[in-house]
């Protein structure tokens, strides 16, 4: 119960952050409607409050996470994750890593999702030498695109096949969705520091929302949508559908949840007869011991 | 500064002028290029319709543009220097060592610590998973990451469960009655409320050596899970009656919290550590308890002196051999003087050397320094001399047997009864179907086989015996995937020269890992596939069923109604021994003309054995030649037709016959 509640707090708080984070990113959206005097501190603000806001979520996920089977899996699932991160940016952008996140968040849940997330662009980055003022938004981003799976509803639907097979469909779906929101709002707080000012598709702090909107419509369609977002969507797709059913399963294997239960579960043997249920119970005096205590064989070390 | 630091402060730098420059490119393509200076280009301007309107492409180019483009993106060209540099300067790996062990981010700081530590297993673990598709002949991406995810879930169960027996994240931790390590009275364990043990009642001493015994799936590790504490509190499983470790109730002590005083050393030793180098791993339980260091090192080197492995103590844990490891795995439970030490079949993975080796130092701990030492085993093999009492599980029961009495008397029983007649092994040499040609392998610039000739005739069982590290594993991998040509020649056509679908008619080989080859989520789907596969090839000599009939008939399942149950479960939840054969059965499936097994019997027991060596007999009678690599005497006497050895690399001369 108290657990539960716990729990309930978290997700609460986790809300709220992505929800300032989401603003952080959106910046250049949001800057409109701050007085004129402060736009220029705007940038500036996004820029330090994201990295903030990772740090406060970390620090609420590792009270809750702090395990040892979390740990572990946590730490393996970073390690493929970085790798397939790390490799991937050699063969020109084809990013399997949401393959790995949308399937372990979807079969860990939304917070287990999140840091996993978060830890595997903090671990690529500093091996690949990636780190930079973006590695904050990169970790909400796909801390968030794991999170997502997380959150899709439970489906039951008929037999347990095809109410696997429709899970599958919906993560495919879900991936190519993810894909281009990735790509989108990674693009949203990074196009007026890309593009600089003095262009055609320049931000422009203070001008009408549908001026800067479509400024950004081009710059996302051009740079990011059409060619790595699209290649991300199709492998993401693609992965899911061929590895989804057999490496959920091999996650769900490994279930959370259970072990961080401090009461292991008791069951009293009376309520349910095994075998053929004719036998009578014994005596369970405390200290009727049936079998004679094991002593040292003298023999043995003569 | 270490070059790997230096490969990075390049590789920001890199980013930053990239950056730099894709500022100059935006600017000339979306109209911004013009300024003072010398023009240097005209573009025509061109304006976008539709709902970019307003925004005009191209427009001349000027160099005072491009000055005010590098200008601009300067600010935050540093920004991006600066937050490298601090990837820079800062050594994360130190930083994180020192924030896992107190602190508010010990989670974070934990988790990509483990992250770090993996990437060697993930390397070898890629690696070994692509051998094995190729053994395989498959080529789809999920044949390579269900495989390596499975790896990784697996390692992660074990790490977890490694990392709990030694008091991580522990918040209490309870004092030990040294007096009464094991006291179980009236207990019964089981999932979902169907008891795996029932009505089990012993009381272990300190300095004593227990033996559980039993076979597969009799409960054995689920027993010593039940002493951990791991059974009720990592498993899921239920408990019932009473278990008391070191006068603690189990069911309300978690692992964690009985870490100080209960040692445990895992069936998967490799899968188990935590720590990069041997001294790490044999400090672990002290460190993550925030002892200070000094007081570690001097308790890491005691353990050390105590099992003589100081020359270990920098190596590297991957560069362990399994004797080594097994070794390692048990001074990291030490470490922190336990009262009840548990052992789940330490002896499966050493060959006979390193076997007594183990023996002894379990054998030393029991009876010199006085622990509780539990071992389970399949038989009581070469603990006879050592052990105190034997808990044998059989039936659901458990019976505490002093001394060796019952010996396994049970297990020659069976094995009498399994052991099945042999197809006649008349035509050994008759019909010659490979010769090998002076084979070698090299290793990292080591000869692992040394120019190895021989022939294999259709119909035999050639047991292939020799001790670990003789270069049996490298002859067998190098029979099926040829590196050199002319060295492998099968029914007079080259393995070498062959493409993917010919090779593995050829021959065939199921891997020492050979859940390496599995991908599928039902036994069914692997069996269609591996038909599928058969199918493709030019003659259609198979139905296309082949695979699962196989399979029934490996495990004598034919006749049964319950095939279809069988069929639709996962491949992990088979046994080891009918994983092995759904194997053996997958790689039959292209009717191979050598089929190659490596150490098939590992950790098996007598009925799973059976059950191998029923499935190499019927490959063997439907006319292939079985050559397989083992150190299991016992099985190579009962299954083989003859027997050749081997040792540094060379075949050795004698080669005997064994009689039928």
């Amino acid at each position: 119960m108290m657990r539960a509640r716990g729990l309930r707090w978290t997700s609460w708080v986790l809300g709220a952050a992505s929800l300032v984070a989401v603003a952080g990113f959106a910046w250049p959206l949001v800057a409109a409607a701050v007085p004129r005097d402060a736009q220029a501190a705007v940038p500036i603000v996004a820029l330090a409050l994201v990295p903030a806001l990772v740090v406060a979520v970390a620090l609420v996920l590792d009270r809750e996470m702090y395990s040892a089977h979390t740990v572990a899996l946590l730490g393996m699932l970073t390690a493929i994750g970085s790798a397939v991160r790390i490799a991937g940016a050699g063969v020109g952008g084809v990013e399997v890593v949401f393959i790995v996140l949308i399937l372990a968040g979807r079969a860990y849940g939304p917070h287990f999702g999140l840091m996993l997330g978060m830890l595997t662009i903090a671990m690529s980055s500093v091996l690949s030498g990636g780190l930079g003022p973006w590695t904050p938004f990169q970790a909400f981003a796909c801390g968030w695109v794991a999170a997502g799976a997380g959150l899709l509803p439970r489906i039951r639907l008929g037999s347990p096949r095809s109410s696997a097979r429709l899970e599958i469909l919906m993560l495919v779906g879900y991936g190519i969705i993810a894909s281009y929101g990735f790509g989108l709002i990674m693009n949203l707080w990074f196009w007026p520091f890309a593009v600089g000012s003095g262009t055609g598709i320049s931000y422009l702090p203070g001008a009408p929302l549908t001026q800067n909107l479509a400024s950004f419509g081009l710059y996302s369609f051009v740079t990011s949508t059409l060619t790595w977002d699209t290649v991300r969507a199709a492998t993401s797709a693609i992965g899911i559908l061929l590895v989804g059913p057999a490496a959920l399963a091999a996650l769900r294997r490994a279930t959370l949840g259970r072990p961080s239960a401090d009461r292991a579960r008791v069951r009293r043997r009376s309520t349910v007869p095994p075998g053929d249920g004719t036998r009578t119970r014994r005596s369970t005096a405390p200290d009727a011991v049936a079998a004679p205590p094991t002593v040292r064989r003298p023999s043995a070390r003569a | 500064m270490p070059r790997s630091r230096l490969v990075t402060l390049r590789t920001t730098a890199l980013v930053a002028v990239g950056f730099v420059a894709l500022r100059v490119v935006y600017r000339m393509i979306f109209g911004g290029g013009s300024g003072d200076g010398l023009l240097l280009v005209n573009l025509p301007r061109v304006a976008l319709p539709g709902p970019f309107v307003g925004i005009q492409l191209f427009g001349p180019i000027t160099s005072g543009g491009i000055a005010n483009a590098v200008f601009g993106a300067l600010p935050f060209a540093t920004a991006i220097l600066l937050v490298g540099l601090i990837g820079v300067v800062i050594d994360v790996r130190a930083l994180l060592t020192r924030g896992s062990i107190r602190g508010p981010v010990r989670t974070v700081a934990r988790a990509l610590l483990v992250a770090w530590s993996t990437f060697p297993a993930l390397r070898e673990s890629v690696v070994r998973v692509q051998r094995a598709r190729e053994l395989r002949g498959e080529r789809s991406l999920a044949s390579l990451l269900v495989p390596v995810l499975e790896q990784t879930v697996e390692r992660a169960i074990a790490l977890g469960a490694s990392m709990e027996v030694r008091g991580f994240a522990a918040v209490r931790r309870h004092d030990p009655d040294c007096e009464r390590p094991v006291a179980i009275s009236d207990a019964a364990i089981g999932f979902d409320g169907r008891w795996l043990l029932e009505r089990v009642s012993f009381l272990l001493e300190p300095g004593t050596l227990t033996l559980v015994t039993g076979r597969t799936g009799s409960g054995k590790s689920s027993m010593l899970d039940a002493m951990s504490g791991l059974f009720q509190h990592l498993r899921g499983g239920e408990q019932d009656g009473k278990i008391s470790i070191g006068g603690v109730d189990r069911t309300t002590a978690p692992p964690r919290e009985t870490a100080a005083f209960v040692g445990v050393v895992s069936q998967w030793v490799r899968l188990s550590f935590v720590a990069p180098t041997v001294a790490e791993e044999l400090g672990f339980a002290l460190t993550i308890r925030g002892v200070a260091h000094a007081i570690v090192d001097v308790r890491v080197a005691e353990i050390a002196s105590h099992l003589r492995m100081e020359h270990l103590l920098d190596r590297e844990i991957a560069a362990l051999s399994a004797g080594e490891a097994c070794l390692v795995a048990i001074g990291a439970a030490l470490v922190s003087h336990p009262v009840l030490l548990i052992v789940d079949e330490p002896l499966a993975d050493l060959d006979t050397a390193a076997r007594a080796r183990v023996v002894g130092v379990l054998d030393r701990l029991a009876h010199d320094a006085g622990v509780c030492v539990v071992v389970a085993e399949h038989a009581l093999g070469e603990w006879g001399a050592v052990v105190d009492a034997q808990l044998h599980l059989a039936d659901g029961r458990a019976e505490l047997l002093p001394g060796s009495v019952a010996d396994s008397a049970v297990g020659r029983w069976a094995a009498a009864r399994d052991r099945r007649a042999r197809p006649a092994s008349g035509n050994g040499g008759d019909d010659p179907v490979a010769s090998i040609r002076g084979l070698s392998v090299t290793h990292a610039g080591r000869l692992a086989v040394d120019e190895v000739s021989f022939t294999l005739a259709a119909g035999e069982i050639v047991a292939l015996a020799g001790p670990n590290g003789a270069g049996k594993s490298s002859l067998l991998q190098a029979m099926a995937l040829p590196a050199t040509r002319g060295t492998v020649v099968v029914r007079g056509r080259d393995v070498g020269t062959l493409r993917r679908v010919a090779r593995r008619r050829a021959v065939a080989l199921v891997p020492e890992a050979f859940d390496d080859l599995l991908f599928a989520t039902t036994v069914a789907a692997e069996c269609r596939r591996a038909d599928r596969q058969a199918d493709r090839r030019a003659d259609h000599r198979a139905a296309s069923s082949g695979t699962a009939d196989a399979f029934l008939q490996f495990l004598g399942r034919q006749e049964c109604g319950d095939t279809q149950d069988l069929l639709g479960r996962h491949p992990r939840e088979l046994s080891a021994g009918e994983r092995l054969c759904l194997v053996i059965a997958i790689q039959l499936s292209a009717h191979p003309s050598v089929l190659l097994v490596d150490e098939p019997t590992r950790g098996l027991d007598v009925t799973a054995r059976a059950l191998v060596g029923r499935a190499l007999t019927h490959a063997a009678a439907r006319g292939a030649a079985v050559m397989v690599a083992t150190h299991d005497r016992d099985f190579a006497a009962e299954y083989a037709t003859r027997t050749i050895a081997m040792a540094a690399g060379r075949l050795l001369p004698a080669t005997s016959e064994v009689t039928a």
